[in-house]
């Protein structure tokens, strides 16, 4: 049974993963404050960490044909402790989506049109989010690789105005920073942008043939991650020493661009890019916490939990930090703890109880 | 349908209330904007005040013509006020203009001698926190108040302040200063080590009228000012990182009599720091070109010979250039080099001893300079138009 | 009060469904009955029932050996060919069947054998019920009737004036065939079927419309088009019960997959040449009797910017005016809103000298920039719409009274700054371009205008967002509207965007399609290039 009846291609899965990557890319600004010009380390070593869990997750998916995340639960740990965990997932889900709405927020109050009132903007964020939720995930997954082809153009043509800026000593000297910090940094990278894909698994059940699905998903994080490195590089190149006081060093790397008089002033190019993406990730987001929590409830389809989802998470973004310093300072410090489980421990631990117990039995699924 | 249509229609009726009671608070019409080009910071009298002073665009540009009686003709206003910090200045403002500043297209800050002379920590923090400003935005330093500069109406510039940019950008001509913008102003200031540099900004008195022109740098050290630079020995910085793009240099011509005047095409610098038997030496090497472009004697210069010659006086002349400026540097204790920031991305684990009594060690250091210079042509002339003696 | 006007939507919905469905079982009007034996009788049935119309003449006539046999001729004056009438119906029938000798005698009341012997004209039909008599009268063909017969013959004149194919007046091309398809459906088909001479052109019959029994035609390739996409244009287009077709447009409006969308899912054209070539792509048209425009299915939104002459010209230039015209549509439906979100809420994006410019050309203006957008749009498409139903004599003068006094006299006025004046021109001019999606861009134009006043950059992309979300759920007939965009097709890709030279598409566009079998419509590696000279040559 699925509520779902749309299918993706693993080509679009490649590409909803890849904007689901990108999507996090002011997220790197906010690691800057601790990892300084060593970012792009921490980048390439959450990668490195996060590859062979997104593959368990993967592997996961692909034993399970056709179920996802709630459904693989239910039959891995039993009806009790399989809600249990999957409701865990579905605060996780909440409160990742709210962050993130807030993060649009954030970005147009400090920066673009810092007197409309905050709620304004996340009430219209979210409705538009929730719109495109109501077209299910076939529509989403189909239009998600022109949001990953403009997030490339905008960030790989920002870093080739910047040329002229950029100075490479800055990321000297290497290994500068405490391991302690570079830990704490990669622990973020590898939970925020790599890590929160394990909400994928509830959409690889859709995938029409599972084939490359392991393919797709690893060009996928790819695409994600080459994005936020030559973000980290631009940012760090171009910025120096400063990076580490702005609130968003992409922004002011952006305001940087002065070639003739015709490229300046280009700030609103990057935060349309950032509002795509960051679009692209919230509707996933929402489908899944949608989907899941109507698997939960026994029902037969998602959508009439579309509006009253849409009106709590308005609620949490608009109530759950203070500012975007507390913002910043959760998400850093403890956001990753609470996720860590969900991401790090609970997939693998499933496809290890599958392998033991040999599931999924013969004709289920 | 029924159900449906009633879910529809109350989103509808919701986003339109939303829409329009709450949406437009960000919007500014244009004429409501006070659109500031130029910011000037001076002390004032009373202590502890700032006087800051906002070059406002004013919208009667294209009509000064009609009225014809009043007005003088100028497109712009400066407003000034006094205020406890920046922002309380900024805003104080509003009491003379009736509406807030809208700093995004200010192209200019200059600060004045008196708190330049105290240190920039306590007023530099608005202009890189404001969302509304941009790190492209210059920073200078007048020689004098910074309201007198912006008063200045320039001959062929409308406004003030794009002529003080206009002024700043015209460094590639003759390298005897160079720009800097917010960012790297910050960036310095931001560094254990170097000494941050702002152009210094000066008025001409001539008989009619008072330009302004760009008379040098000016170095800081930890916010506060501690001195001057000419526009000799800013080239002399400029050679050492790399930045000369274009200016004169003059020799002695090698028959001893009249000069030799090189216009400069292109120089590139490499500066590697060593620390060696626990001295540090820093090796520049720096690779010329230019170009004949003048000559007051009647020799002939150009032939190989007397090129060669030439180029050997031309390379001392930039060494001595680089180690004037060097030792006022040392004079001024101030690493205007940035020689401490390269030090640390070369030696790091050094470093962490060496930085913190960086202001003794530096006028310890040693300077290696090897400068090639060559010429690379003589422009139109292959003889001189006076010939010498020894050919009439 | 909610609950009021919900219940008043309501009312008004299911009275609408009930009139509808109190028309169809209107008893009496089926006229099932037989046609009578007697010839006197038979007509009176007939007057009695078109006793409202003066124009029915009936004339009767005796014919046969001897004069034996009594005929009724009836027809409408006004629809039938009257020179045929009286030349290849009743000359033959009152003289010729005097000349018919030999012992066999022939019997007239059989309609089959006066048709096959008597009228010479091709296309007759025999009808026995009262029915179809009538509607074959009211249809424009001439009726015969003989006494002692249970059966009459239709008889279509063959002629019908219509409009002689001239050039269309919506869609001229510079380089290309100048021919129009006109309102008689027959001459329609017939120019398709002068540029497909293909045995697989299939030209399927529908009869809609209560009143009005419009002829409508489907007209595929048997083997190209997809059987599920005509199966389904069948289903549609049986479901229809309506009085009236007058225009396809109507057929557009009942059969379109998504009624509340403002983008069209139907294309429509009055072009044989664009027709055909879409037919040869794998789509259905659907010609209406009574229009000369054509609806194509299915659509996709790319197919608004491609015009026939693109395909004739070289792909060069197609391929700039191509990119121009999307250029256009952007500006078109963009344009406002990006001004006024610029200069509204946005101020710091502008460059400072233009942003001076702006600010000096604004400053009598009493309105915000919103309004002053809105204003000037609005009076825009007034212009727009009173230009059309303009009578020529007049049009010149309102025309200048449009730029003049509206554009200049009211910047001089004060009213509103010349910057404005430009952007709306040039939206107006940018919203011709592609005239498939005119009514789409006039209506985004104004929703994106209000996105943009109440929350500048923001709201602006987030209407593009729902909207792109919108078009790329729609559907047309099974064909998703954004392909090739959405569901990446890169050989469809090669169309789209730029023009590629002919010879490197030589398939056909997959989504319409859908099955593998003969998609390639031209056979690949046709570049053509000079001459390849042999070894041989001297030369």
């Amino acid at each position: 049974m699925s509520i779902e009846k749309g299918t993706i291609s693993s080509q679009q899965l490649l590409f909803l993963m890849a904007g689901f990557v990108q999507g996090s890319v002011l997220l790197i600004d906010f690691t800057v404050g601790i990892t300084e010009h060593q970012t792009w380390m921490v980048i390439l070593a959450g990668l490195a960490i996060a590859a062979p869990v997104v593959f368990s997750y993967v592997v996961l998916a692909k034993r399970f044909p056709g179920m996802n995340l709630v459904q693989i639960n239910d039959m891995v740990y039993g009806r009790f402790l399989g809600k249990a965990i999957s409701i865990y997932y579905i605060f996780f889900f909440m409160m990742t989506l709210s962050f993130n709405i807030r993060d649009v927020g954030e970005l147009y109050i400090t920066f673009l049109m810092p007197d409309t009132p905050f709620i304004f903007l996340l009430i219209v964020f979210t409705a538009t989010c929730a719109y495109a939720v109501t077209k299910g995930i076939e529509v989403l997954a189909r239009v998600s690789h022109l949001f990953v082809v403009t997030g490339m153009l905008v960030i790989t043509s920002t870093f080739t105005l910047l040329t002229s800026q950029m100075d490479f000593s800055n990321f000297l000297p290497l290994f500068e920073l405490p391991f302690i910090r570079m830990f704490q940094g990669i622990h973020i990278v590898s939970a925020i942008p790599f890590g929160e894909t394990v909400a994928f698994l509830m959409i690889m059940g859709c995938l029409n043939k599972t084939e490359h699905a392991v393919k797709s998903t690893f060009f996928g994080l790819l695409i994600g991650a080459v994005s936020l490195l030559i973000v980290a590089v631009r940012n760090t190149a171009v910025l120096g020493r400063t990076q580490a006081i702005w609130t968003a060093p992409s922004f002011q790397t952006i305001r940087l661009i002065d070639i003739g008089t015709v490229l300046t002033r280009m700030d609103f190019l990057i935060g349309i890019a950032q509002t795509i993406l960051i679009f692209l990730k919230c509707s996933i987001l929402f489908y899944v916490l949608a989907v899941a929590l109507s698997h939960l409830l026994g029902l037969k389809s998602y959508l009439p939990l579309v509006l009253p989802i849409a009106g709590i998470e308005v609620i949490i973004a608009a109530t759950v930090f203070q500012s975007p310093v507390d913002h910043a300072m959760i998400t850093q410090n403890a956001g990753i703890i609470y996720s860590a489980p969900l991401i790090f421990i609970f997939p693998p631990l499933s496809l290890l109880i599958a392998n033991i117990r040999g599931l999924p039995k013969n004709g289920k699924g | 349908m029924g159900k449906k249509m009633k879910i529809i229609l109350k989103c509808l009726l919701f986003f339109f209330m939303l829409m329009t009671l709450s949406g437009c608070l960000s919007a500014r019409e244009i004429n409501d904007l006070e659109i500031v080009v130029g910011i000037g910071v001076d002390k004032d009298e009373e202590p502890g005040k700032i006087l800051l002073t906002a070059q406002v665009v004013k919208d009667t540009a294209g009509r000064a013509s009609e009225n014809g009686s009043e007005g003088d003709g100028k497109a712009f206003w400066n407003v000034s006020s006094r205020g406890n910090s920046v922002f309380d200045a900024v805003r104080q403002i509003t009491y003379k203009t009736g509406n807030r500043l809208f700093i995004s297209h200010n192209k200019a800050v200059i600060f004045g001698y008196d708190i330049a002379a105290e240190g920039l920590e306590e007023y530099i923090d608005y202009f890189l926190r404001a969302h509304e400003m941009r790190p492209t935005a210059l920073i200078l330093v007048a020689e004098g108040r910074a309201s007198d500069i912006l008063n200045i109406k320039p001959e062929i510039e409308k406004f003030p302040a794009f002529n003080i940019a206009k002024l700043v950008d015209s460094y590639v001509f003759t390298s005897n200063f160079y720009k800097v913008n917010m960012k790297e102003f910050a960036s310095c200031l931001m560094s254990d080590t170097s000494a941050q540099m702002a152009p210094l900004v000066s008025i001409a008195q001539d008989e009619e009228s008072n330009d302004i022109y760009m008379s040098g740098m000016v170095v800081f050290k930890r916010g506060k000012m501690v001195g001057k630079l000419t526009h000799d020995e800013v080239r002399g910085l400029l050679w050492v990182l790399g930045k000369v793009t274009s200016g004169v240099i003059i020799v002695p011509s090698p028959n001893g009599q009249g000069k030799a005047v090189l216009e400069i095409i292109k120089a590139k610098s490499k500066v590697t720091p060593e620390i060696k038997d626990g001295k540090i030496v820093i090796h520049i090497k720096i690779k010329e070109e230019s170009s004949l472009s003048e000559q007051t004697t009647t020799e002939n210069l150009a032939d190989n010979k007397a090129l060669e010659k030439i180029q050997e006086a031309l390379a001392e002349a930039i060494r001595r250039e680089i180690m004037l400026t060097f030792d006022k540097s040392r004079e001024l204790d101030a690493d205007i080099f940035g020689f401490g920031e390269m030090l640390h991305k070369k030696y790091s684990k050094e470093w962490k001893y060496i930085k913190d009594n960086w202001d003794e060690i530096y006028p310890t250091l040693d300077l290696i300079i090897d400068v090639e210079a060559r010429i690379i042509k003589t422009d139109l002339l292959k003889k001189p138009a006076v010939p010498s003696e020894g050919e009439k | 009060m909610f609950g009021y006007i919900l219940r008043k939507i309501r009312y008004f919905s299911l009275k609408n469904k009930n009139d509808h469905m109190l028309q169809n079982n209107e008893p009496g009007k089926d006229h099932n009955e037989p046609i009578s034996h007697d010839l006197k009788k038979s007509l009176e049935v007939i007057r009695g029932i078109l006793r409202g119309s003066s124009d029915i003449t009936i004339h009767e006539f005796n014919f046969g050996h001897n004069r034996r046999y009594k005929g009724a001729l009836v027809f409408i004056k006004g629809m039938v060919d009257m020179e045929a009438i009286h030349k290849n119906i009743l000359q033959p029938l009152m003289y010729d069947s005097l000349l018919l000798q030999g012992n066999v005698d022939m019997d007239f009341t059989k309609m089959d054998t006066i048709r096959k012997n008597l009228i010479s004209i091709t296309e007759s039909q025999k009808v026995t019920r009262l029915g179809d008599l009538l509607d074959n009268l009211l249809a424009g063909s001439s009726i015969l009737l003989v006494n002692g017969s249970k059966e009459a013959l239709a008889i279509k004149p063959g002629r019908r004036e219509s409009r002689s194919i001239e050039e269309p007046g919506t869609e001229t091309v510079v380089r290309g065939p100048r021919e129009g398809f006109v309102e008689n459906v027959d001459v329609n088909i017939a120019l398709i079927r002068r540029k497909i001479k293909d045995t697989d052109l299939c030209v399927e019959k529908f009869v809609i419309g209560d009143k009005s029994k419009t002829d409508i035609y489907i007209v595929y390739l048997k083997n190209i088009a997809n059987p599920k996409l005509i199966e389904e244009i069948r289903i549609r287009l049986e479901r229809i019960k309506t009085d009236a077709i007058l225009e396809s447009g109507y057929i557009e409006q009942f059969i379109e997959d998504s009624p509340y969308s403002i983008f069209p899912t139907i294309s429509n054209s009055e072009k044989p040449d664009k027709v055909a070539a879409k037919i040869l792509e794998g789509r259905a048209a659907i010609m209406v009797d009574g229009t000369p425009f054509v609806l194509v299915v299915p659509m996709v939104f790319v197919e608004s910017f491609q015009s026939a002459e693109d395909y004739y010209a070289r792909p060069f230039l197609a391929s700039v005016i191509r990119i121009i015209r999307f250029l256009s549509y952007i500006i078109s439906t963009l344009g406002p809103a990006i001004y006024v979100a610029l200069t509204v809420f946005h101020q710091e994006l502008i460059p400072t000298q233009l942003l001076i410019s702006i600010a000096e050309g604004r400053e009598r203006v009493p309105f915000p920039a919103i309004m002053e957008a809105f204003l000037m749009l609005f009076i825009f498409d007034i212009l727009r719409e009173a230009g059309v139903r303009l009578p020529k004599s007049v049009g010149q003068t309102v025309g200048i009274v449009g730029a003049l006094v509206l554009g200049q006299a009211s910047v001089e006025a004060g009213l509103i700054s010349p910057i404005m004046v430009i952007v709306v021109s040039t939206t107006a001019i940018a919203s011709f371009v592609v005239p498939a999606q005119t009514d789409s861009g006039t209506i985004l134009r104004y929703i994106y205008l209000i996105l943009a006043g109440i929350a500048g950059g923001f709201g602006v992309i987030m209407g593009l967002l729902a909207t792109l979300m919108h078009l790329a759920s729609l559907r047309s007939f099974g064909t998703p509207y954004l392909w090739p965009i959405v569901p990446l097709d890169f050989s469809g890709l090669k169309d789209v965007f730029i023009r590629m030279p002919l010879w490197i598409m030589p398939e056909r566009p997959k989504a319409i399609v859908w099955d593998d079998v003969d998609s390639y419509s031209q056979s690949p590696g046709l570049m053509p290039s000079p001459y390849k000279k042999d070894s041989n040559d001297s030369q």
